[in-house]
């Protein structure tokens, strides 16, 4: 079966751009996501990118990305709730636990990790739609100008998540085709197999770049130092940077202005000032860059 | 870019000069003044090739075939390091100085496993990438890419995406990237180990037109030799590392025979049991020799295999279940007893109908499959690439659905698919396998030794056999056996004297109760192990019988001696010998 996260080749913007133009784009979100603490700009964020993907025509990897994040989330808010002691609001008293020593559940602690756990969705969210929507290919020809003299980084830029992907499915069916006496395999252990397996790969995708002359001077850099050639460029690039860049302007200046009015700790401060809501109506607005005019 | 244009077409496309070469990981470094070699995967390998030759380089596995080509392509040691020593030139360029990129204006690499070598998402940006590397202009690369395509019968696949690609069709996708530039040298891996019988030929006269009317040199590494020999002007035998034999195709034969019996082909075993000389590199020449042999005698005249028109009375060799077997028990392959038939089947496959992809690209595998697999029983599983096989094995171990009809295995299933090192996670085969079942498990495969190894470390054959070993692990026990044990594909890279142990190990589970199908385009394996053989024509079964019956109704699905003498029931070489003989040798 194929994986959702494997990139699909569907007429529209997002793919249509160059790769650049995606990166700017989608990494804008991430950026966002990363400068601000407040839930209100996060769920933004999260929405934004998870526009940006059915917008895409990637509801798959973004279905698949939400069902992970959230349950890394959730992951995060459990370990800060028992390893972070700070906070005013203690929910729950767990008394002396081994390793962890006296444990005091505090309802910052917990939002402090929703904060974090959100951040992580998001990022996974937006490289689900990175991976879902942007040619490898492509990817793979724009960073020939830099990385020409090293297959392996450009292999590993380009085709680590692409491989990693083709396999899941594999080793998942070979996991379920061990005898009873085999070890069973754990999660960890299929992830790391997963992990090594496609690093293996990728050197062996770099063998082949190396043998299809990938490491040859480009010649577009012998024409002239031209990095990016015109034949990647396309009519949604400027669309993408163009929102990238006011996300990301937006942002700065809100930060300046006192928009991410969120404190966890000593006690839950989420201050929502118009200057939040605002960013945050234009983070949600971003995530439909990917929509056709005509849709 | 090197000026390939300027260089005259006499300089040999490949000399290679006293090379020796370890890679990293090897136990002991490469060390000409004392002699110690024991690490070297190549050692004093001199070879030339000239101009338009067509090279065939045989050896058993790890006999050094892949690092020779590797050392061709600049892949060693630019790529996986280690020390060599010699010198080794591609169309007049120092391989060692110049890297893989360099000469990859000479030389096209196809690698064993395709899968490996396939960089792009569609197969028409996979062709291309080559000549966009390079630079050359839409154009150019449109008119390029599309005959190249047309050459290897893959236009049709130029618009998909290569993880919709079954093995053979990757095969020709790969192969396809390393011609679209027309480099003066090909260098090919195994590059029939996926493909289906039809397909294989195909290829190599493809090769050997290439070679004609291109002028391009090619060295060809192979295991089934039968395929290709007829079409080589010369074989490279390596042994260990080194160069063991290099000469004439028949010569080779005849070093064969003598030197290593597991690189004799099925017609040249046939001639050699019946005392024939000389040995023939193919069918065409086999039959000639026989002809001209009877015609000498005055005894029949034209075509071997004509026994209507002949008159002349075949009885098939004993070893034909239609000979001397009771109804409902099978013969052992290697001469024992009959295997038990036992009751109930170990599956079975009722109007099953399975279909595969995804939105419009969704479509028929399976057709209304009928099949019953009987305890103790040897299936192979025969039929061109994308015909059904692994869907069909997949299917009966639960990995796929189908949409209609049913595939039952009541006993249970172990399934050992294409890519053994998928089964492999762990970093010790002790600990993929722990416990007394684990341990038995290993030493039905015959690895109880290596239970310290990294499964990394282990040769193909014997990650193929850990893999097994973890699929059936805690099944291996009497009435815990699977009731059947499917493999997909399992001797891709396999020598001879591997696919031997193979049809020990199948027969073992066999006489344990399982019933075993393996699904395979080998022809002369499929003859060596199976006694039924069901062959699978675009997801329909259309043809269902004896290995004997089967394997020698046809052209392409026919082993080399049952094309050579065209004889019903007739496919192995000792089957052959003792038909020549029961006719009256010429």
């Amino acid at each position: 079966m194929r994986s959702p996260f494997a990139y699909t080749p569907r007429p529209g913007p997002l793919q249509a751009a160059s790769p650049g133009a995606a990166v700017a784009y989608l990494g804008a979100l991430v950026a966002v996501a990363f400068l601000y603490s407040s839930p209100l700009v996060l769920a933004a964020a999260g929405t934004s990118a998870v526009f940006a993907g059915c917008s895409a025509g990637a509801g798959g990897a973004v279905r698949v990305a939400l069902r992970m994040g959230l349950t890394l989330a959730l992951l995060i808010v459990v370990v800060n709730a028992l390893v972070v002691g700070r906070g005013e609001t203690v929910l729950l008293r767990l008394g002396e636990l081994p390793l962890l020593g006296r444990v005091d559940v505090t309802a910052e602690a917990l939002a402090a990790g929703a904060v974090i756990g959100l951040r992580a969705a998001v990022a996974m969210v937006a490289f689900a739609v990175y991976s879902a929507c942007v040619d490898p290919d492509r990817v793979l020809r724009a960073l020939r100008p830099f990385a020409g003299r090293s297959a392996l980084t450009a292999a590993l830029i380009s085709r680590l998540v692409p491989v990693a992907a083709a396999d899941a499915a594999r080793l998942r069916d070979a996991a379920r085709l061990r005898g009873p006496a085999a070890a069973p395999l754990g999660r960890a252990a299929l992830a790391r197999r997963l992990l090594t397996g496609s690093l293996d790969r990728a050197v062996d995708v770099a063998a082949t770049l190396e043998l299809r002359g990938y490491s040859l001077t480009s010649p577009d850099a012998a024409r002239g130092g031209v990095l990016v050639s015109r034949r990647f460029k396309s009519r949604y690039d400027r669309r993408f940077y163009l929102v990238g860049v006011i996300v990301l302007v937006a942002a700065i200046v809100g930060k300046l202005v006192g928009a991410d009015g969120f404190h966890a700790y000593p006690t839950i401060e989420l201050g929502v000032e118009p200057a939040t809501i605002a960013l945050s109506v234009l983070v949600v607005l971003a995530g439909l860059a990917p929509r056709r005019r005509n849709a | 870019m090197p000026d390939l244009a300027s260089r005259p077409r006499t300089v040999p496309a490949l000399e290679i000069e006293r090379l020796s070469y370890a890679y990293p990981t090897a136990s002991a470094p490469l060390t000409t003044d004392t002699g110690a070699k024991g690490a070297l995967a190549l050692r004093d390998v001199s070879l030339t090739l000239a101009p338009g030759e067509f090279a065939l380089l045989a050896g058993r596995s790890a006999s050094g075939k892949t690092t020779l080509l590797r050392a061709a392509c600049g892949l060693v040691p630019h790529f996986h390091g280690g020390e060599i020593e010699g010198r080794i030139e591609v169309a007049g360029m120092d391989a060692i100085a110049s890297g893989p990129g360099e000469l990859a204006a000479a030389v096209g690499y196809v690698a064993q496993d395709p899968e490996t070598q396939i960089v792009s998402t569609t197969v028409a940006a996979e062709i291309a990438l080559p000549l966009e590397m390079r630079g050359d202009p839409p154009a150019v690369r449109a008119r390029a890419v599309e005959e190249v395509a047309l050459a290897l019968a893959v236009p049709h696949l130029l618009d998909r995406t290569v993880d919709t690609l079954s093995g053979g069709e990757l095969q020709r996708v790969a192969l396809a990237a390393a011609l679209v530039t027309r480099p003066r040298l090909v260098l090919l891996d195994e590059p029939t180990s996926q493909l289906d019988p039809v397909a294989g030929d195909e290829l190599i006269w493809l090769l050997r037109r290439l070679n004609e009317e291109w002028g391009v040199s090619i060295l060809l590494a192979e295991h089934r030799l039968e395929r290709c020999l007829a079409a080589a002007d010369r074989v490279v035998a390596m042994t260990a590392g080194a160069v063991s034999f290099d000469g004439a195709p028949t010569d080779f034969l005849a070093w064969a025979q003598t030197s290593d019996a597991a690189l004799e082909t099925p017609a040249a075993r046939l001639f050699s049991l019946s005392g024939i000389d000389p040995l023939p590199t193919g069918v065409r020449q086999a039959r000639n020799i026989l002809s001209s042999a009877e015609t000498q005698l005055g005894r029949v005249s034209g075509q071997w295999g004509s026994p209507q028109r002949s008159g002349v009375r075949f009885s098939p060799h004993s070893r034909s279940r239609t000979a001397a077997t009771p109804a409902g028990e099978k013969p052992s392959k290697q001469g024992g007893p009959p295997l038990p038939r036992q009751d109930p089947p170990a599956a079975t496959t009722r109007a099953l109908w399975v279909e595969l992809g995804e939105g419009e690209s969704r479509r028929d595998v399976l057709r209304g499959i009928d099949l019953t697999v009987s305890r103790g029983e040897r299936i192979a599983l025969m039929g061109r690439n994308g015909a059904g096989k692994s869907t069909l094995l997949r299917t009966f171990a639960g990995l796929v659905k189908p949409v209609r009809g049913k595939a039952e295995a009541p006993a249970g299933v172990a399934l050992l698919s294409q890519n053994p090192s998928d089964y492999l996670v762990r970093e010790r085969v002790g600990d993929e396998l722990p416990g007394g079942a684990g341990r038995a498990a290993l030493r039905t495969v015959g690895l109880e030794h290596a239970m310290e190894s990294d499964p990394r470390d282990l040769s193909g054959g014997e990650r193929q056999r850990l893999a097994l070993a973890i699929a059936l692990a805690g099944r291996m026990e009497g009435a815990e056996l699977p009731g059947l044990v499917a493999l997909d594909e399992p001797t891709r890279g396999m020598d001879r004297a591997r696919k031997h142990e193979l049809e020990d190990l199948i027969e073992g589970l066999a006489r344990g109760g399982a019933g075993v199908v393996v699904a395979t385009h080998d022809v002369e394996f499929a003859a060596a192990f199976a006694e039924r053989v069901v062959l699978l024509g675009d997801g329909v079964a259309i043809a269902d019988g004896s290995a004997e019956e089967v394997l020698s109704g046809g052209w392409y699905f026919a082993t080399e001696v049952a094309r050579i003498l065209d004889l019903p029931g007739v496919i192995t070489s000792e089957q052959g010998a003792a038909a020549l003989a029961t006719r009256g040798r010429p």
